[in-house]
């Protein structure tokens, strides 16, 4: 597969790749949930994981940025580079990562902090506490979240005041002060009412401008329109990955089209 | 509610789709509905119901004094001779006038009819010149006659119970014998005269131009039954011309002699025969007259009343050279009119005044209060005396008829200011807050300021708190952040388990064990303040760089359990290193070398063994509560702080602990509730000194012990039985500010972050 996403960046020729996945293995105790993923993400390109509950999209996303680690008895082989650089490497500072690569989850989870402290959280915890600075990225921030007109006026409320889709995406607007190269969406809208999906769709439309992102969906029509690229997986193997339009007119495997079809899933 | 009663409703329409299960649903909703709402009203009845049988106890505290008249009746045995004194019995029934020709009229109290009337056995040709009284409750007067002489009576008064009913008889004694003593021996007028007389009696006396102090001790004889008198004889260096008046305490060892222009002159006659001056000080405003003099009951200070109606309490204190001397400490405005009489209470430390308007006034000392303001009859009162219970007193007006009146004044001791201020006791040399509820004696001034006992309850907290909030709550987080869910799983149920040990056995092992302990290991428990932090940071350290493969053997998560043995080691490092230590740097003994380098005073069971049995026991509620609270952050916002590259450290701090705040802060809460009104631990030890230090090293009172300790010995319905109510109501009152408090700040917090 990789070979056909290589030969597909080549044909469009300055493809760069930003995050490569080299025969990952996961087990959670003596159960595997992935079985040898590879894969590679051109940078600055939406790509979605597509597949059935349990499938584990979420699993091989929460590789990305080592949340894996958090979860007892959890083992992993194979590598995951990111600008070439293994981030299962040893050497790696596993917070410092996590600055790299930046991620919002399906349940939208602002701190209990004013709008203005949500955001500038990243900050603070780097040691940035210039006033100046934070205000500027703050509102940056809160602009490139497409959430800035809706909440100037109440920068020192509490950020669990919002609704749903605000909250969701002064998330996003959180995890994009910190100016991460990657950006990880664990099914972001999931939660959310249709308007505010459509808002964040459009969100993730603009912010591949500036960062590469990953996002794990059930929903394939969203997959259909906000992705670049899309990977089908089903029982912890990648069964498929190419161009979003190819993927979902043109499917090379029976399984792919089945789902896509929803003969199951 | 408006759940529950949605609850009902719902049910209640489905009862028509009908069906027996949904009547079962119905009454099993209907009977959990009123089991819990009798459950939660039962609980406030209960917590009201103590709170009013608090208030109930204490409120006669706060009742006004009341006084009224019983009856009054013509000046009882029609004699020559004007009244020079009213005294009354222990039942006020029998009352006695005595007169400045020498008679004694007895006479019932209540109604004036006379009882009986004696005659003191003066000689022929001689006629009283003066008259004087000594203790009330002796009731021991002195006449002073025309020929030099003096003559000690007593009055009687003896309780018989012939058909049942009780008879009181009253008599005269005369204890010195019927024959006039002789004070002046050149046989000149007694013109004043002063007298106290128990074992031994003395006597101070003006005759001629000399002030006399003449004293009689009795001689006990081996062989002879009758014991003789030893008489001593001085006279006082002091000019005589405007002496006015004179007491002598009932200890016969200090003299006050006043002067028409308002001095005081103490004489110190525990030497009877060489009295010494002590002191010689102006005691009313220019221009006033001294016009009545008493001893507060116990004779420890005088009551000076003045032509302004001024009266002043003097107390003996002592000076900066030790010396005793009297100093003012309080004055009570009685009147406008010059006060004639002033009649202490035999039992408390109030007294009764009477001016020349007639009118009485009852006051408390110590409470500075004004009870009772009554004219009674005519102006131009004559004599009054105040029954030895202070529950009557009678007043011969200037009509020249008596009045009897009644007194209701159950708790004149206790005021607003005795409980929450500085107050000045007698022989204190100046104002403070104490409490010393009782003593043996009778003539004890009560001190029942609460400000000891709310301050040693804060000093127990707070140290104890110091002590166990720290511990409780590092535990606490590293429980439920850190440790792995195993190891968890056994060490929070210990701890809780701790919380069950009954805090008598806490108490009993601070007391009888730790305070001991840690006397002679004082710097051993200094050196572990320091070693164990020490040695933890160091074994952490010494871990970190271990090869990999051996870190590697220990669980993540059960690294904890690897501090065990360190800390036990450390812990017993320090003690063994304490008495060298102490040896080595305080001359071997740290306490002697705080009291002497520092001056700390070091009592043996102090604040630091009342902190740490007492943390331990506060320990396993806020550990348990703040672990609850930590543990059930929800797991999105840890994830979505470590999501944005924040350490471990950095998410517990600035996350976890936030948002359980609310959850952290009512368990300190609990835990300072529970440490404020925790008894046995404090009874067992804190030593129950009611000082107010807040040095780690010395004990307290506070008011939970304090009501442990003395409600057993108070008597039902006295004024101290009363106090430790208050001590109960105030307690009560504090706990549940704090918890109130404590609940509104938590709701605030909830709600802030309640949509998580």
């Amino acid at each position: 597969m990789d070979s056909i996403l290589r030969s597909q960046a080549k044909s469009q020729g300055r493809q760069e790749v930003c995050i490569k996945i080299e025969n990952l293995k996961l087990f959670y105790g003596e159960k595997q949930a992935l079985h040898g993923i590879n894969m590679e993400m051109p940078k600055k390109k939406v790509t979605a994981y597509i597949g059935p509950s349990g499938c584990g999209k979420s699993t091989l996303l929460r590789c990305i940025n080592r949340m894996n680690d958090l979860v007892d008895n959890v083992r992993i082989e194979g590598k995951i580079l990111l600008e070439n650089e293994d981030i299962y490497n040893r050497s790696v500072n596993v917070a410092a990562l996590r600055r790299r690569v930046g991620m919002v989850f399906q349940k939208p989870n602002p701190f209990p902090k004013s709008i203005f402290e949500n955001v500038a959280y990243g900050l603070r915890i780097q040691g940035i506490n210039d006033k100046r600075t934070l205000e500027e990225t703050v509102e940056n921030a809160l602009r490139g979240a497409a959430i800035w007109d809706e909440v100037k006026d109440r920068l020192n409320d509490n950020a669990l005041g919002l609704s749903g889709g605000q909250q969701q995406r002064l998330v996003i607007a959180r995890a994009i002060a910190i100016e991460p190269e990657v950006l990880l969406l664990d099914e972001p809208a999931s939660a959310l009412d249709p308007i505010s999906t459509l808002k964040i769709e459009e969100l993730i439309n603009e912010l591949k401008e500036k960062y590469t992102i990953v996002i794990v969906t059930h929903n394939m029509q969203q997959a259909a329109r906000v992705s670049d690229y899309t990977a089908f997986m089903y029982m912890g193997e990648l069964i498929e990955m190419g161009h979003t339009s190819e993927l979902f007119t043109n499917p090379k495997k029976k399984q792919t089209e089945d789902y896509i079809t929803g003969r199951y899933g | 509610m408006s759940e529950t009663n949605l609850n009902f409703q719902s049910a209640g329409t489905q009862i028509h789709a009908g069906g027996y299960y949904f009547q079962w649903r119905l009454l099993k909703d209907h009977l959990a509905r009123y089991g819990v709402i009798v459950g939660g009203l039962g609980v406030i009845v209960a917590i009201a119901l103590i709170f009013f049988f608090l208030l109930y106890s204490v409120f006669p505290l706060f009742m006004p004094a009341t006084a009224e008249s019983v009856a009054h009746y013509e000046v009882p045995g029609k004699m020559p001779g004007s009244t020079v004194l009213l005294a009354m019995e222990e039942q006020n029934e029998v009352a006695a006038r005595f007169t400045d020709s020498g008679q004694v009229v007895f006479f019932e109290a209540a109604t004036g009819k006379t009882v009986s009337t004696e005659t003191v056995p003066i000689p022929a040709g001689t006629t009283v010149t003066s008259f004087g009284q000594g203790d009330p409750a002796e009731g021991v007067v002195v006449y002073g006659l025309s020929n030099g002489r003096a003559l000690i009576v007593k009055q009687q008064y003896k309780q018989t119970y012939p058909n049942g009913e009780r008879v009181i008889t009253p008599s005269l004694a005369f204890p010195l014998g019927e024959t006039p003593l002789v004070v002046d021996d050149t046989g000149a007028a007694v013109e004043k005269i002063a007298v106290q007389a128990n074992d031994e009696a003395t006597i101070v006396a003006k005759a001629g131009n000399k002030i006399r102090l003449v004293s009689f001790e009795k001689q006990e004889s081996l062989f002879d039954e009758e014991a003789g008198l030893e008489r001593t004889d001085a006279v006082l260096d002091m000019p005589v011309y405007n002496l006015t008046d004179m007491i002598i305490d009932e200890d016969q060892r200090n003299l006050y002699l006043v002067s028409s222009d308002g001095r005081l002159s103490f004489f110190d006659i525990s030497n009877k025969s060489h009295p010494v001056i002590r002191q010689h000080q102006n005691v009313v405003a220019v221009g006033e007259k001294i016009t009545s003099l008493a001893f507060l009951n116990g004779d420890l200070s005088l009551l000076i009343g003045d032509s302004s109606g001024l009266v002043s309490q003097w107390s003996q204190v002592r000076d900066e050279l030790n010396r005793p001397a009297l100093q003012k400490i309080r004055s009570f405005k009685v009147s406008n009119s010059p006060v004639i009489g002033i009649h202490a209470e035999q039992r408390r430390k109030g007294f009764m005044t009477l001016d020349a308007d007639s009118v009485v006034g009852i006051y408390h000392s110590t409470a500075e209060r004004e009870l009772v303001k009554e004219t009674i009859g005519e102006p131009g009162a004559v004599a009054a005396t105040l029954a030895p219970k202070a529950n009557a007193f009678l007043v011969q007006s200037g009509d020249g008829s008596v009045h009897f009146w009644h007194v209701d004044n159950e708790h004149p001791e206790v005021s607003m200011q005795v409980f929450w201020q500085e107050v000045w006791y007698e022989s204190y040399q100046k104002p403070n807050y104490i409490w010393q509820s009782s003593s043996a004696s009778n003539d004890f001034e009560p001190k029942y300021s609460l400000v000891p006992l709310v301050f040693g309850t804060l000093k127990a907290a707070f140290y104890s708190m110091l002590f166990a909030v720290p511990l409780a709550l590092m535990g606490a987080i590293y429980t439920a952040y850190f440790m792995a869910p195993a190891m968890r799983r056994y060490v929070k149920p210990s701890i809780e388990m701790m919380g069950a040990l009954p805090t008598v056995i806490l108490g009993f092992l601070a007391g009888l064990w730790l305070a001991p302990f840690i006397e002679t290991h004082l710097a051993g428990l200094f050196a572990l303040f320091m070693l164990v932090p020490l040695a933890v940071m160091l074994f952490a350290a010494f871990w970190h760089n271990l090869p990999e493969t051996i870190r590697q053997q220990v669980p993540e998560g059960w690294d904890a359990a690897l501090l065990i043995p360190v800390i036990l080691l450390s812990g017993w490092l320090a003690f063994a290193v304490s008495e060298p230590l102490e040896a080595l740097l305080f001359n071997g003994s740290l306490r002697e070398w705080l009291k002497a380098e520092l001056g700390i005073g070091y009592d043996q069971r102090n604040a630091l063994v009342v902190g740490v049995a007492m943390g331990f026991a506060v320990i396993p509620t806020i550990f348990s509560i703040a672990e609850d609270a930590i543990f059930s952050v929800p797991k999105h916002l840890t994830v979505g702080s470590l999501a944005l590259g924040a350490t471990p450290w950095q998410t517990m701090i600035r996350v976890v602990l936030l948002t359980a705040s609310p959850g952290i802060f009512s368990a300190i809460m609990i835990g300072l509730g529970r440490a404020v009104g925790e008894t046995m631990i404090v009874l067992m030890a804190t030593g129950n000194t009611p000082v107010m230090d807040l040095s780690v090293f010395q004990g307290m009172r506070t008011l939970s012990a304090n009501i442990a300790v003395e409600m057993p010995e108070a008597e039902v319905n006295s004024t101290h039985y009363r106090v430790l109510f208050l001590a109960a109501l105030v307690l009560f009152l504090f706990t549940f500010i704090v918890n109130t408090l404590a609940e509104i700040i938590r709701q605030r917090l909830r709600e802030k972050y309640s949509s998580l």
